[in-house]
């Protein structure tokens, strides 16, 4: 210590860490304000500037929301909004799918992850802005409870798999297979909760829960179809790569706009049925061409020696692909996919745009289409992008999660 | 359907592999049940589509239908044929990706290097900035400015005028816009060509210049100033040239006229909503690749800057951006890639953009098939000439040895 430079009054020499910590709270504040606001005169102008433009942003967004706008547009179309055009009296299947889906999450949390301080404030946040949605203007009060009762089944998942000890063992790969297990057969429960028995026909899905239903349905269906393109596209079998890199550039060559024009127009000549099935259709195979090329890129990211170490120890190519290969490149390839999952998410608004079918965005314009909404067209949109942003921030919050437990990125 | 395998084990000696486990033979069925399979499905495809009046006759009919948001075109589509009208839908689209592609590099990059400040509120700013619009669908950030641009602006009856010059409404922004002019010599228009040509002979020299001085100041080590050489020898020649030639451009001011603006150049908020939507969307997505490329580089680079006494500016254009671009233009070429393509939300605040006006000739004319075999060969022959563009810049950047 007795060698330390003269503290020179421009340039702060910081002692030890333990040193520092050990200061007073408000030394270490004051420092570290000059450290990562004001430490040079550059920086404080920058810092001066965008705290004003901060300041003029917050004012903006607080008069917006608190004193400008007229959120009615949304309270009173609330079921518009959310399921549209499903039958109203099929209402407890909706709450079914949501409660039996945040159960899920709070199984999946608790046997991979735990749920931090940040997630519960965010939980917090989420209900008080739904139930805030359902409670205002006219009494909402069984939906209030239905949502209740989710987020109550996402606590009682979460603390019954929390309490089971993560120690490798059979108890630990019955419990992990029975969750995953559940959560690959989640999309058919939900569809069936909703459409059969006497549910919804599949063109009453409308609203919120179409995009509910038609992201998972893409998503799924694309990496159904992706592996094998995947494969297919890396095989040394001319005929199978030539035809799978073919399918994955026409499709990635065109918008998915492009796509669901052929969903409208020529797809009813081919395949047939229902629009909506259609578009599920053109959004699974549209996606599966983004997949394959994460999963292609994973495949080469994989070292050769791991096709040589299969082949040494006697598996054939069949087990070398499904016991080796394809779960590091699953795994390799989570993050991109993620941004994938998210991408789907945001475009299902486009559903509505060419096709017929009216998800969110498109009831958000039935709404302000009314007389005495028209006026309220921003409001009713910033709604709807608020709705998107959270869910796929939920997206990537599980996703970095998921990477976190997966240890990916580590070797 | 196998990824990859090394080569067999060599058959023993005196015993013979029976054909149906050569490899030779077993590729050979595995593609031909393949191809047969797949010959299948098209065969059904072919047969359900209704092919009986294929053909692209349909697109030299007269259009008789109007294209707005025109630019240095005017196509009226009484007597234009319908593949005029989609020509300039097609030139709406490229105006709107090129101006989306260059506002979205700017702001991306800024706003990656703003992550990355050591000023927490810049940062923090930046963070949000990229949460927001990366995690939202384009389509409603499109609709939302434009919905925002035609309440928000005010009224063309009470147009904002500033100077005569510049107008703002929720009929658009209009700007003054450069037109050809007999100028003192009552020269014909197309004598603006001779200033221009002037004005590419001239970059060429600037760049000539630029470069000499460039070499100079590597073997002599001392400042030769190249950039701003460069830069004023192409505004003098500029200058003198425009003034000999006679001036033979002028500025062509906007003016309101009833409920239209006439002359000048005018954004209509469809082409700005479109583009600020793109732009928005895209440049988050930038600053996330450019903000990896920075990070991805060591940190010695930094400290080695900071060492040899180079300003901050300094370091981020002389050091760390240069070499974070190899590893960015690939991931940025998709995005620009990704411009080309969610360019057709444009139907959604009906900018008049290729999809568009393929879909009013569909609406007219029917022919799905083709007019979809139309647009995406369009969309590909735009992401081929992005990619072209992109990879000769790449093959510059990477030629260089770091």
């Amino acid at each position: 210590m007795a060698e330390m430079p003269a503290p020179n009054p421009q340039r702060i020499v910081l002692p030890p860490h333990r040193e520092r910590a050990r200061r007073p709270r408000t030394v270490r504040l004051r420092e570290w304000v000059r450290r990562n606001l004001f430490h040079s005169r550059s920086g404080s102008v920058l810092t001066i500037i965008t705290a004003a433009l901060l300041g003029l942003l917050v004012y903006g967004v607080v008069y917006f929301v608190f004193v400008d706008a007229n959120w009615r547009v949304i309270t009173d179309n609330r079921w518009l909004l959310f399921a549209g055009g499903y039958p109203m009296d099929q209402e407890w299947r909706l709450w079914f799918s949501v409660g039996f889906v945040f159960l899920l999450i709070g199984l999946a949390y608790g046997t991979w992850a735990s749920l931090g301080r940040r997630d519960h404030l965010f939980i917090v946040l989420a209900s008080g802005f739904v139930i805030l949605l359902l409670a205002h203007g006219g009494a909402a009060i069984w939906s209030t409870l239905w949502y209740l009762i989710a987020v109550a089944l996402l606590y009682a998942g979460y603390a019954i798999t929390i309490r089971i000890p993560r120690d490798a063992g059979p108890a630990r790969t019955a419990q992990q297979r029975v969750v995953a297990g559940l959560m690959i057969a989640a999309l058919p429960i939900v569809l069936i909760a909703l459409l059969a028995f006497g549910g919804a026909r599949p063109r009453e899905l409308d609203g919120f829960v179409l995009n509910l239903v038609l992201a998972p349905v893409g998503i799924a269906g694309g990496l159904v179809i992706a592996i094998p393109l995947a494969l297919g596209r890396a095989s040394r079998l001319k005929a199978i790569s030539w035809t799978c890199t073919t399918y994955i550039e026409v499709v990635r060559g065109a918008p998915l706009l492009g796509w669901l024009f052929v969903a409208l127009f020529i797809l009813d000549d081919v395949i047939g049925g229902e629009l909506i099935v259609r578009a599920m259709v053109v959004l699974a195979v549209f996606t599966a061409a983004y997949m394959a090329e994460y999963i292609r890129g994973a495949l080469q990211a994989l070292p050769f020696g791991q096709y040589e170490a299969a082949h040494a120890v006697g598996l054939n190519q069949v087990q070398t692909t499904q016991l080796i290969i394809m779960p590091q490149a699953l795994r390799i390839s989570i993050p991109p996919m993620v941004g994938q999952a998210i991408s789907i998410w945001k475009d299902t608004t486009l559903v509505s745009v060419i096709l017929p079918l009216r998800e969110l965005k498109g009831n958000a314009d039935s709404a302000i289409a009314q007389f005495e909404f028209t006026p309220d067209r921003i409001e009713a949109y910033v709604f709807v992008a608020v709705v998107f942003w959270v869910v796929a921030f939920i997206m990537s919050r599980i996703s970095q999660r998921v990477e976190g437990s997966l240890g990916i990125g580590e070797r | 359907m196998a990824v990859a395998a090394g080569s067999a084990p060599p058959p023993s000696p005196g015993t013979e592999t029976p054909l149906i486990y050569r490899r030779g033979v077993r590729r050979l069925l595995t593609q031909g049940i393949y191809v047969a399979l797949t010959a299948l499905v098209i065969g059904y495809v072919y047969t359900s589509l209704d092919l009986r009046e294929f053909g692209f006759g349909f697109l030299n009919e007269p259009a008789a239908f109007k294209v707005g948001n025109q630019w240095l075109t005017d196509v009226d589509g009484v007597t234009n044929s319908r593949i005029t009208m989609y020509l300039v839908g097609v030139w709406s689209s490229l105006r709107a990706v090129l101006v989306a592609i260059a506002l979205s590099t700017v702001l991306g990059v800024a706003i990656g290097v703003a992550r990355l400040s050591p000023n927490w509120l810049v940062a923090q700013m930046a963070m949000l900035y990229v949460e927001i619009f990366r995690n939202t669908p384009l389509l409603v950030q499109v609709v939302l400015v434009y919905t925002i641009l035609l309440i928000g602006a005010p009224l063309i009856e009470n147009v904002v005028n500033v100077g005569d010059f510049f107008f703002v409404s929720n009929r658009g922004m209009a700007l003054p816009w450069p037109v050809p002019d007999g100028g003192f010599w009552n020269a014909p228009e197309w004598f603006v060509g001779v200033w221009v040509a002037a004005l590419i002979v001239l970059a060429v020299a600037a760049g000539r210049l630029r470069a000499m001085r460039q070499e100079r100041e590597r073997e002599t080590g001392q400042p030769q100033f190249a950039n701003r050489w460069a830069f004023g020898v192409f505004a003098v020649g500029a200058l003198i040239s425009f003034f000999v030639l006679g001036a033979p451009v002028s500025m062509d001011r906007p003016v309101v006229v009833g409920t239209h603006y006439i002359e000048g150049m005018v954004m209509e908020p469809e082409f700005t909503a479109l583009v600020a939507g793109l732009t928005l969307y895209t440049s988050a997505f930038i600053a996330e690749i450019v903000r990896g490329g920075i990070q991805a580089l060591p940190k010695g680079q930094t400290e080695a800057a900071n060492a040899v006494g180079l300003s901050g500016y300094q370091r981020l254009t002389l050091v760390i951006l240069p070499q974070a671009l190899r590893q960015i233009i690939p991931s940025v070429t998709n995005q620009y890639l990704n411009i080309n393509k969610n360019s057709s939300l444009a139907y959604a605040v009906l900018y008049d953009d290729l999809f568009r006006v393929a879909n009013i000739v569909q609406n007219k004319a029917g022919h799905a098939l083709e007019m979809f075999f139309v647009i995406i060969v369009t969309y590909m022959l735009i992401s081929f000439a992005i990619s072209m563009v992109m990879n000769f810049f790449n093959s510059r950047v990477t030629a260089q040895r770091i």
